[in-house]
């Protein structure tokens, strides 16, 4: 492996910060390190860019020990972008991508041709060749970061170690810098080591992940093997959900908010049954989860997003199983939870031959005297999937006296409730 | 895309004109300051005594009655003048790029104080033990000793925080100058001292020239080995670091260089105050941060100014050129500070 970092430690002082560090990254690898703050990720960075001296542990780059390296020697290998960025002299973007061939020249020496040639190289790589001329205190902060990595990459380096590079960046430079990454790592076969605060953006872009906590690395690999809600627990502290990005397949980590850990504690005790599914119910279920009403649900597809939802919010919910009709036992369970219930709520949900079943719960919920709310906020006909055998039922519904409801709003007034738009 | 290639090239030109100009503001300034004076000299006769001189021209008809003025009470005079304000601006200009702080002089840290210290000591108790040489070499030790002192102090582990150096030296300041005060206190030859304490060049001589010479252009040239060094440290001593800089050793270094020609500078003519804080900034403006053409520069400039101020104390009645340094250079402090408010410069 070319860089490799053999059970490192370091201190601070007497403060053990490091602890056994032991990884390696081979060339065109992006390698992200994430854990909570105080554990040790700058740190890892420092240490390796030399900057603190491991008490225990080596490192190597292609078999040498870099704490045999020279300084100019080093810096002809390493480059590191720092987590402040911030200069205050007036120096153009040039004259500082330009510093980054100190390493390259002797103390007296000028920049020559070449020099700036692999200056404009780096800085057209990093898009910001246009900026050449601008004093680099008039830059904003995106454009100074791509000014710094440019800096580095004229170093050309090996490795190329990075602080939290995207913090302070709106999401444009975000993705831009990212994905400037990930092509210095797939093109020119850099080792890219980068301290990350963004679980996502790491997840998108790093080939593995690094889990910091308390200075040791509690999980590397993969973003699969390595956001996972128990370790984001352990670690960060913090409930989180972890999805699979539609788009990309990569994990997508969003936390859950700690509302929802709250007990119900609304005085009327209403216990509101919702059917749903396709996702129609999610929303509502949070609201009136946040409200204090107790809430039930059925009868839903797992893996639908009113499953995930409900269970997240430890909803009382009848499941059947993925793109399964909904079965005779489930029916009768779903029947049990609506007796149970004081209001019943029909959702927005398209209906098929799978999920007919929910539309003749909702009738029986009218005979046993529930009042029934029923969405009609899409056209029936636009989500009758059974050849008209739904909006059949659903005029059946609406001629026995379910309340029709366009929004969530007016189902919540109708609960009796302030809407956030009242308050 | 070809334009900022070319501009940077420019650059380097530039830097070129910039040498060219200061030079030549360098060599009028010496003629016409060499004018100036309780006898007046007339510039064409400096030139032509000048050029016979250093053998440029065999000026045929030279009155006799300038030369003891002009070669031996002018002359030394204006260039100790410029060997102290070149040493004066390039201990500045090391001092601020280190600390990454407009602010940073030597007397600010403290180096002077030392120096000061130093010689008067040498004054009080040890004239003569090592003949012209006495004075210099305790400036420097005081010096040194100061640096060392305020360097340690400052320290924290390994590394030396801008602002607790900054404050160690003023605190050490504070101090020499009690010592200062204390040394006057006690003295016999109290008069001497207070000339020497205010600056001036009234005795300078070809012998201190002779001294001073060597040590500031070596000192200058062992700093400006280090501008490129300074230049990736204004970005951040990690910064700097990752470029290959081993920040520590080069503060060392330059530390020492700076209180090195520091103590050369103070120890004939006095504390001259202010002109290391005010060159260095005022040459910024005009050439850019870039250490490269800022050490020469403002060399040549710190030189210049400290020349021309000479000159003034001499029409003034040789009054210590201390007092107009001090008289430019506390104003421009204050406003520097009022400056500082925008958070500018700071870091």
């Amino acid at each position: 492996m070319p860089l490799e970092i053999k059970d490192v430690d370091a201190y601070y002082g007497s403060v053990k910060i490091l602890d056994g560090i032991d990884f390696s990254a081979s060339h065109g690898e992006l390698l992200g390190v994430i854990g909570p703050n105080g554990s040790g990720k700058t740190t890892l960075l420092r240490t390796i860019s030399r900057i603190l001296k491991p008490k225990v542990g080596t490192i190597l780059l292609e078999g040498r020990d870099v704490q045999g390296m020279k300084d100019k020697e080093f810096s002809r290998n390493f480059a590191a972008v720092p987590q402040d960025t911030t200069i205050n002299f007036d120096f153009s973007a040039l004259d500082i991508v330009l510093m980054g061939r100190n390493p390259h020249l002797g103390r007296l020496e000028l920049e020559g041709e070449k020099d700036i040639e692999i200056a404009r190289r780096c800085m057209e790589l990093t898009n910001c060749w246009h900026l050449a001329e601008r004093p680099i205190t008039e830059l904003s902060g995106g454009e100074r970061q791509l000014v710094i990595i440019a800096r580095a990459l004229t170093q050309e380096p090996k490795v190329l170690l990075l602080d939290e590079p995207t913090s302070h960046l709106d999401i444009n430079y975000q993705i831009e810098i990212m994905e400037l990454l990930k092509r210095l790592t797939s093109e020119e076969k850099l080792i890219v080591v980068a301290v990350i605060h963004d679980l996502n953006l790491a997840a998108q872009y790093c080939d593995r992940l690094a889990l910091l906590h308390e200075g040791k690395i509690v999980s590397l690999g993969t973003q699969a093997q390595v956001l996972t809600a128990e370790n984001i627990k352990n670690t960060f502290g913090a409930d989180v959900i972890i999805k699979k990005h539609a788009l990309t397949d990569h994990c997508f980590v969003s936390p859950v908010p700690s509302l929802l850990k709250r007990q119900n504690k609304n005085e009327a005790e209403l216990t509101i049954h919702l059917i749903c599914g396709g996702g129609e119910g999610a929303s509502l279920m949070h609201e009136l989860c946040e409200r204090g009403y107790r809430v039930t649900a059925g009868v839903v597809n797992m893996l639908d997003t009113d499953q995930e939802v409900a269970k997240l919010l430890n909803i009382p919910v009848v499941t059947e199983a993925p793109f399964s009709p909904i079965t005779e036992e489930a029916f009768q369970a779903h029947l049990a939870l609506i007796d149970k219930a004081n209001v019943v709520v029909l959702c927005n949900t398209p209906f098929g031959y799978g999920n007919l079943k929910n539309l003749e719960v909702a009738e029986r919920a009218l005979e046993r005297n529930k009042p029934l709310l029923v969405f009609d906020a899409t056209r029936i006909e636009k989500r009758d999937f059974t050849n008209g055998e739904a909006t059949k039922r659903f005029i059946t519904l609406k001629d026995k006296g379910a309340i029709m409801v366009k929004s969530q709003e007016e189902v919540l007034k109708l609960l009796n409730i302030s809407t956030p738009f009242d308050a | 895309m070809i334009k900022p290639k070319i501009a940077y090239f420019n650059k380097f030109i530039h830097w070129k004109m910039v040498m060219v100009y200061l030079i030549a503001i360098l060599c009028a300034t010496i003629v016409l300051t060499t004018a100036i004076g309780p006898v007046y000299v007339p510039p064409p006769e400096i030139v032509a005594l000048l050029g016979n001189k250093l053998h440029l021209c065999e000026a045929a008809s030279i009155p006799h009655k300038y030369d003891v003025i002009i070669l031996q009470i002018r002359l030394p005079r204006i260039v100790l003048g410029l060997l102290v304000g070149l040493s004066l601006a390039t201990a500045g200009t090391t001092l601020q790029g280190l600390f990454k702080n407009p602010m940073a002089d030597p007397y600010i840290i403290g180096i002077a104080s030392g120096a000061a210290v130093g010689a008067v000591f040498s004054m009080l108790i040890l004239p003569g033990f090592l003949f012209i040489y006495t004075k210099p070499f305790m400036a420097f030790l005081g010096a040194m000793f100061t640096t060392f002192l305020v360097y340690n102090i400052a320290k924290v582990g390994r590394r030396i925080p801008v602002d607790t150096l900054l404050l160690t030296g003023i605190a050490v300041s504070l101090f020499l100058g009690a010592v200062l005060s204390f040394m006057m206190f006690v003295a016999e030859d109290l008069h001497s001292i207070f000339f020497w304490l205010m600056g001036g060049f009234w005795l300078a001589n070809w012998a201190q020239v002779k001294i001073t010479i060597l040590p500031v252009f070596v000192c200058f040239f062992l700093i400006y080995i280090f501008a490129k060094d300074l230049n990736a440290m204004l970005l951040g001593e990690e910064c700097a670091q990752t470029l290959g800089i081993n920040v520590e050793w080069v503060k060392k270094i330059l530390l020492v260089f700076a209180a090195f020609i520091t103590a050369t500078a103070v120890s004939f003519v006095g504390t001259i105050g202010f002109v290391g804080l005010i060159i260095p900034h005022i040459t910024r403006i005009l050439v850019g941060p870039d250490h490269r053409i800022l050490f020469p520069a403002s060399a040549l400039v710190g030189g210049i100014f400290l020349v021309w101020t000479d000159a003034l104390a001499r029409l003034l009645g040789e009054m210590p050129v201390g007092i107009i340094t001090a008289f430019f250079g506390a104003p421009f402090f204050i406003y520097l500070l009022r400056k500082r408010k925008g958070g500018h410069y700071f870091t």
